[in-house]
């Protein structure tokens, strides 16, 4: 009795088991998605689809459509990244059936060069277009000489201040962390309840902008593998800075995406907004009753002789594995990021203030940028000297979207008191790691 | 619910135990299909041969739904998770090479076990069961054993309160209880504060025992219901000897009453041990409104994530693995545990 018993039992247990692995089966197409057939002409012309969740791609897509006979585009709207666009573009390769041209944020593009999804386009890039972008840009989506994806904009991370307030508080702008860190203390004093900045708890992104203008080196693919070492001494230097405006109650410190912060930015309870060249034009849609307030200044400086910044944000274009046309998706690739028609499209679809990779491009964007916003002010001039000062050789790692939630989640746990930045910095190593390793990569770690 | 009517029916039932109601039925079922079988028309004409095919013919189209369920969505996956921790889509060095599918022999398993944020969710779910399972029993026999005592008036009503959170979908549970547990708009809260009692219901060490209570909610009914169905079946005799030997109702409770259904118990807490192996519904919708529930919270949500966000299918289906043995052969050792301890004590009679 008690052994038939324990065997149904066991055999119960086994039939109850959920498989984790089935979960796999539910999270395919995210979002809708709304196809739009823009084509008119002929018949002969080449199809390639494209997936985006930027800003104005309809209207790129209308412009490029009207203007070529050979080739169609097919516009399909994603959600962002993190949204799930990255998940719907890892499943479609699964399946097989990803775009011809895929939209790809910087710090994603090695992961999905190792995944084999965005294809080896080096020899795709025609030396004309290769001239065109900016050497840095390029850069961050070059592995081994070997090209994955073609820059659509580079975005050096500034300071958007509000102009008013620093005028009734009587603040310079800081030029340096120093002189930041004396501002925030000013505007902790006086200010009620104001703080000069955010620290973002989800803001993996504008951290490794710091530690990259700080010089730091997360990944380096020296000696043919991944060599990891987030907390290099320049980031225990910033997350040391950060940390100590934390302490000292010198910053906010909560989620950037929330309404939580967009209640800051709106109410004037956050001075300055430390974010790519982009959020200008974002900040013109978002709140448009600010007009007049906001003004853009250089990021801070570590060492005013010798200047330097990273990106925050910026996306680029890959052609993928199962695209059928290559050449097509490379044309119309390189139309997009080059060709003046595709950013005058792009930014009639409203405010923008996309920063090109393609320097010729800028004079297109500065005519078209409405200055009125920034009082008169020449942003256009001030991203394109920041653009040549962004630090070169940053390498993103092979899987991102690991390291960013990771050391985010810990981010988060130290606004609640629990660890610190450094903390959290080291975990996201540790967290990294065993993605790495399980991918067959060769790897050495650094960490002090 | 004419609890007062089946009540004498139920002592007399010569039912020795609740767990051994299924064999009887299938037997039943069986045994019709034999008879059926026999006294089919043309019985004169038809060998025996030709009633055993039939009779296998309807044993195979009885069980073969199921065991083409077991095969598609359990054998299958089960299968390709394996597979998949055991294979790799290669390339050397930095990875940027092409890509061939080659066996990596147990790496993913390694990269899983020293993944300090791996080790980190089995200690929450640990944690979890520590607190979860405990309560869960002990909660869910003390309300039966209450409810069968004759104390509580209202039987059914108390049952069926008991019981309706467990209609209610995991999802939606989760989701009423974010509403009460989420600061700004809850009711509960904002009562305590009113006291001057001010509690975060999600904070560094709240957020796991919100996380048990909501769960405790759900399916304290379910198992109240099954510790319930058991103690109608424990004999009247039994308990009537109890009484005239001079037990009083707690003792009669927890010395007669709770060894006869020990056996609801141990299927109680294994049932309630896998599930909660497996806790995920919860705090992914509680990760919402809490930064101390990370993606890679429980071992569920540590898989979820590898697949899904790392798109790294390799290490996901080598968790899966680890947490499938983990998950069998917990239970496995539960019950042979409790099987050993049920021998000793039948010896030791």
């Amino acid at each position: 009795m008690p052994g038939r018993q324990s065997r149904r039992s066991v055999l119960a247990t086994i039939a109850a088991l959920p498989l984790a692995g089935a979960l796999s089966a539910c999270s395919g197409g995210g979002g809708s998605s709304s196809t739009s057939k823009t084509s008119t002409t002929s018949r002969k012309a080449t199809h390639i689809t494209f997936w985006s969740a930027l800003r104005g791609s309809q209207e790129v897509v209308d412009a490029f459509n009207k203007t070529h006979d050979r080739v169609q585009v097919d516009y399909q709207q994603v959600p962002s990244g993190t949204q799930g666009g990255y998940v719907k573009l890892s499943n479609a390769a699964r399946a097989g059936n990803a775009p011809d041209v895929a939209t790809i944020e910087y710090p994603q593009v090695p992961a999905y060069a190792i995944d084999g999804v965005a294809r080896d386009i080096t020899g795709l890039l025609s030396d004309r277009l290769r001239a065109r972008l900016l050497p840095q840009a390029l850069g961050l989506t070059t592995f081994e000489k070997r090209v994955f994806s073609v820059p659509l904009d580079i975005e050096p991370m500034v300071m958007h201040y509000r102009k008013d307030l620093f005028r009734r508080y009587g603040l310079d702008v800081p030029r340096t962390w120093e002189e930041f860190e004396e501002t925030a203390e000013t505007v902790r004093r006086e200010g009620a309840g104001r703080r000069l900045a955010l620290f973002p708890t989800d803001g993996f992104t504008q951290f490794a902008a710091y530690s990259w203008q700080a010089g730091a080196q997360w990944f380096d693919t020296a000696g043919g593998a991944w060599n990891v070492s987030l907390a290099d001494a320049p980031t225990r230097k910033v997350a040391a800075y950060w940390q100590r405006l934390v302490d000292r109650r010198l910053v906010h410190m909560n989620a950037v995406e929330s309404t939580q912060a967009d209640a800051q930015i709106a109410n004037g309870l956050v001075l300055t907004r430390l974010s790519g060249a982009w959020d200008a034009g974002a900040q013109m849609n978002a709140r448009p009753g600010q007009k007049g307030q906001w003004s853009i200044a250089p990021l801070p400086q570590w060492d005013p002789a010798r200047p330097a910044v990273g990106t925050h944000g910026g996306s680029t274009f890959a052609v993928t594995k199962d695209s059928k046309h290559p050449e097509a998706a490379m044309e119309f690739i390189e139309w997009q990021v080059s060709h003046p028609d595709a950013l005058r499209a792009r930014l009639s679809s409203g405010a923008s203030s996309q920063y090109p990779a393609a320097p010729e491009l800028v004079d297109i964007g500065r005519e078209a940028f409405d200055r009125s916003y920034y009082g008169g002010q020449d942003i256009y001039t001030l991203f394109e000297q920041e653009a040549h000062k962004v630090r070169d050789g940053w390498i993103w790692g092979p899987r991102s979207s690991a390291t960013q939630k990771v050391m985010q989640d810990n981010f988060a746990r130290a606004s609640g008191g629990q660890g610190s930045l450094l903390d959290a910095v080291r975990e996201a190593q540790k967290g990294t790691m065993p993605d790495l390793r399980a991918l067959g990569l060769a790897t050495t770690e650094h960490s002090t | 619910m004419s609890q007062p009517v089946s009540r004498p029916l139920a002592g007399p039932l010569p039912v020795s135990e609740d767990t051994t109601t299924p064999p009887e039925t299938t037997r039943r079922v069986f045994g019709s299909i034999r008879a059926g079988g026999a006294s089919s028309p043309g019985g004169r004409t038809a060998t025996r041969a030709s009633a055993r095919r039939r009779e296998l013919a309807a044993a195979a189209t009885l069980m073969t739904p199921f065991y083409v369920l077991l095969v598609t969505v359990f054998l299958i996956p089960v299968g390709t998770a394996v597979w998949l921790s055991f294979f790799g889509d290669d390339q050397p060095g930095l990875g940027f090479g092409p890509e061939r599918t080659v066996f990596v022999g147990l790496r993913s398993y390694a990269a899983v076990l020293t993944d300090p944020t791996f080790l980190g969710s089995l200690g929450t779910v640990v944690l979890y069961c520590v607190v979860y399972i405990p309560l869960m029993v002990i909660g869910a026999l003390a309300l039966a054993l209450l409810l069968d005592s004759g104390v509580v008036r209202l039987r059914s009503w108390a049952q069926l309160g008991l019981f309706l959170p467990h209609a209610v979908p995991g999802i939606i549970a989760a989701l009423i209880w974010l509403y009460l547990y989420t600061p700004g708009i809850s009711p509960v809260i904002e009562l305590f504060a009113k006291a001057d009692i001010t509690i975060d219901f999600l904070g560094v060490h709240t957020v796991l025992p919100s996380i048990v209570n909501i769960a405790l909610w759900s399916n304290l009914g379910y198992n109240m219901v099954i510790f319930y169905a058991a103690l109608q079946a424990v004999p009247r005799e039994v308990i009537e000897a109890s009484v005239v030997d001079g037990a009083g109702p707690v003792r009669t409770a927890l010395q007669v009453k709770t060894p006869l259904v020990s056996s609801s118990i141990v299927m109680v807490a294994m049932f309630t041990l896998i599930f909660a192996l497996q806790l995920f519904t919860e705090p992914v919708l509680l990760s919402q409104s809490s930064p101390m529930i990370n993606a890679r919270f429980s071992p569920s949500m540590y898989i979820y994530d590898a697949a899904f966000t790392r798109n790294n299918y390799g290490l996901a289906a080598a968790a899966s693995v680890i947490l499938l043995i983990l998950t069998v052969a917990l239970s496995y050792g539960v019950t042979r545990w409790t099987n050993r301890a049920n021998s000793a004590e039948e010896a030791a009679r």
